[in-house]
């Protein structure tokens, strides 16, 4: 086996590009799901009717079905309807309607993880329901989430390779094209590991981070 | 709704089903050669030998950070080259789920085995059960019960990872769909929207009865 | 079987123990002074009867009050509807003769008396399971309240924080966070967080009963101290010798009824009235 090192340093720009592609879908789907989860799961505590009717069927769509099917729904189906979004519009909205449903769930864990006792203390103590929620519930439950929160990121950066089948060049995209032209599989999949590694392994030690700074809830 | 009638071509909902056939194929295959893997390497993780440790340890971390597609990519495009393995495209989907699913499931093998009290194997000890029987009627039943659900739900996660396969160029639903959309482009053109419609529900309908499955043992097993 | 815990039962007042709790309730000046329950009726949507029916009582300002009942015989929701966490289907809450809480009939679902945040913090509970604010540390519990609801002055409030807790053993720990405490330290801690509200009645709810054994002691003393320093509380507990020491008053309740009451604890506990109160009584000895 012959691992030719040029080619890598040729085109390690290009995975430099694909590697920023997939940090951008990435980082504004998993915010566009996170602010999905939050809607969903206050509907959800909060038990607003109709409206909790619907976040459940969202849930139960986007959980059992395949992001790649939701891709080609929204990439080739959607403008039959009229609606022309563009490869990253769809790739974006994609991830958001994926994770929403992962975020959610993790959320209202941690919501429902807070004791009772919890709330009844903060109630005798005089606190408003809003004061309850914010000092009290809020910061417990976001402690018991988080876990849950890290690993739907880090789930999320992965599935966010499969843009590339509606042809957004992420780094994915980039090793599969530069594979197909000069048969450099070697090179071309070192270097896709690689992108992973320094794109995950940062998110993932921050993640661990993140966990021990507000495990207090869970200790 | 014009375009919908594509549905109603003959033989359009026959190919779909075979083609949802291929993935189910995929899927269970993978599903049942994992079940055995993760078997293997739960009890491998449990080891104290540092070496086999080590080496789990790298197998689970690198299959949980690689993409899926990544590792199709890896199995189909370089397995071929590395050990002159003509790996065809369903052969490469169903090894990368096996190891995929392996790993995963052997992660949940080593948490429930570990997550029993060593009072169990202590009571069993001493109310003189052989070595056999505390496994077999002590400490797998309730390994069973914590390992079951989550089996289920990676099951879910099986079925729906397999659409990935359609990009190594497996013939399954998602191509059949493609080549029905190709074929009817100038007859119906939005067929797009209902093939791809059609393909999503299949999924679902896969899919939603293992979620509540596993919700439903879940549910019914985490109150002892 | 452990050696019950002994208490003093001389209800001589220590001098000493008088200055080291603070109470700022209002000293009684007229005999109306105190905490008053009136024919109190609680309801739950789904149950055929009241699990507490037509209960009245009066506590003094400064006298404590212990009430006693097997396990369902509603002790814990008399004090929960007395804190406002259970609304009320009839009767009246009152302190000082102002009523905090009226029963209305058709709230037999609904999660909470609508009580305001003030008239809460003049009513103090500490629960069963000795749950602090997770997110906060000692210090940081203490303070919430007066912090947020009353609105006092953040040093004035650290400093009268550290007081309490110099009171119950604790002032090197105002940093550290609830899980590095034993249950007996925490729940000292939650005494505090009750006190620093300066409530006219305190309302313990088992307290103690979710505590190792010899973790009870630590904080029973800090309660029988704040008894002689004159602190109104409603005690509900299953610690016979303790509550012998500490009741000025004693109801004992039976299936949502007071089924005998005593202003005389050591009469009570030596020769009870009903037989009731004996077999109950009796479920305590062992000899």
């Amino acid at each position: 086996m012959v691992f030719d090192w040029s080619f890598v340093a040729r085109y390690a720009p290009f995975f430099v590009n694909g590697t920023l592609m997939t940090l951008f879908i990435s980082v504004f789907g998993i915010l566009l799901a996170i602010v999905v989860g939050l809607a969903c799961a206050g509907i959800e505590i909060a038990r607003v009717p109709v409206l909790r009717q619907i976040v459940r069927i969202y849930i139960e769509l986007s959980r059992n079905t395949p992001l790649l099917v939701q891709l080609y729904f929204l990439y080739f189906g959607l403008p039959k309807l009229g609606v022309v979004w563009s490869a990253e519009t769809c790739a974006i909205v994609g991830l958001g309607f994926l994770g929403g449903s992962y975020m959610a769930e993790a959320m209202r864990g941690g919501l429902e993880a807070v004791p009772k006792v919890q709330r009844e203390n903060a109630y005798v103590l005089g606190l408003t329901p809003m004061q309850s929620i914010t000092h009290v519930v809020m910061p417990q439950a976001i402690s018991t989430a988080i876990p849950g929160i890290v690993a739907n990121v880090i789930f999320l950066f992965k599935e966010s390779s499969v843009v590339s089948a509606i042809a957004l060049a992420d780094v994915m995209y980039m090793a599969k094209d530069l594979i197909g032209m000069y048969y450099s599989t070697y090179e071309s999949l070192f270097m896709l590991v690689i992108a992973y590694l320094v794109i995950l392994l940062p998110i993932s030690v921050l993640g661990t981070w993140l966990e021990s700074r507000f495990d207090y809830a869970r200790r | 709704m014009q375009g919908a009638e594509i549905l109603l071509q003959p033989g359009v909902f026959p190919r779909l089903l075979q083609g949802l056939w291929v993935t189910v194929w995929i899927a269970g295959v993978s599903v049942g050669v994992s079940i055995p893997v993760g078997l293997v390497v739960g009890w491998l993780m449990t080891l104290k030998n540092p070496v086999v440790r080590a080496l789990m340890r790298i197998y689970l971390d690198f299959i949980r950070i690689m993409p899926q597609l990544a590792l199709l990519f890896l199995a189909y495009y370089g397995f071929a080259r590395w050990f002159d393995w003509n790996l065809d495209a369903t052969g490469a989907c169903v090894l990368v789920f096996i190891l995929w699913g392996g790993a995963e499931l052997g992660d949940l093998v080593r948490g429930a085995l570990q997550s029993i009290p060593k009072v169990q194997y202590e009571s069993s000890y001493v109310l003189g059960l052989s070595p056999w029987q505390t496994f077999s009627r002590v400490i797998l039943p309730q390994a069973v019960r914590r390992l079951l659900p989550a089996s289920v739900n990676l099951a879910t996660r099986i079925v729906k990872t397999t659409s990935l396969a359609v990009l190594l160029g497996v013939v399954e639903v998602i191509k059949v769909g493609q080549q029905i959309i190709d074929a009817n482009r100038f007859q119906y053109p939005s067929g797009t929207l209902w093939i791809y419609g059609v393909i999503f529900f299949m999924y679902f309908i896969v899919c939603w009865p293992l979620s509540i499955v596993a919700r439903q043992l879940e549910k019914r097993w985490s109150h002892d | 079987m452990t050696e019950p815990a002994q208490f003093n039962t001389d209800n001589a007042v220590n001098d000493e123990a008088v200055t080291a709790f603070e109470t700022s309730a209002p000293s009684p000046s007229s005999d109306c002074k105190g905490f008053e329950v009136r024919h109190l009726v609680k309801q739950y949507a789904n149950a055929d009867k009241p699990v507490l029916n037509d209960i009245s009582f009066k506590v003094e300002h400064g006298t404590v009050l212990v009430v006693l009942g097997p396990s369902g015989s509603g002790k814990s929701t008399l004090l929960r509807t007395i804190a406002g966490l259970e609304p009320i289907q009839g009767g009246t809450i009152s302190i000082n003769d102002q009523v905090i809480d009226e029963g209305r009939p058709g709230t037999e679902k609904a999660g909470r008396s609508n009580r305001s945040s003030a008239l809460r913090t003049r009513i103090g509970m500490v629960f069963q399971s000795y749950d602090l604010f997770p997110n906060k540390t000692v210090l940081g519990n203490i303070t919430m309240a007066p912090l947020l609801v009353q609105k006092r002055d953040k040093a004035q409030v650290e400093a009268e924080a550290l007081k309490l807790l110099d009171r119950v053993g604790l002032a090197d720990r105002k940093d550290a966070w609830p899980h590095e405490l034993s249950g007996g330290q925490r729940q000292r801690v939650a005494i505090c967080r009750a006190l620093i509200l300066h409530p006219e009645v305190l309302l313990l709810d088992e307290i103690t009963a979710a505590l190792d054994p010899e973790m009870v002691r630590e904080v029973l003393d800090v309660v029988l101290e704040l008894a002689k320093a004159g602190q109104t509380m409603l005690i509900v507990t299953h610690e016979m010798q303790f509550a012998r020491a500490i009741a000025d008053h004693v109801i004992l309740l039976d299936g949502g009824h007071i089924v005998e009451e005593s202003h005389d604890a050591y009469a009570f506990f030596a020769h009870p009235q009903t037989e009731r109160a004996r077999q109950f009584l009796h479920t305590f000895e062992f000899e």
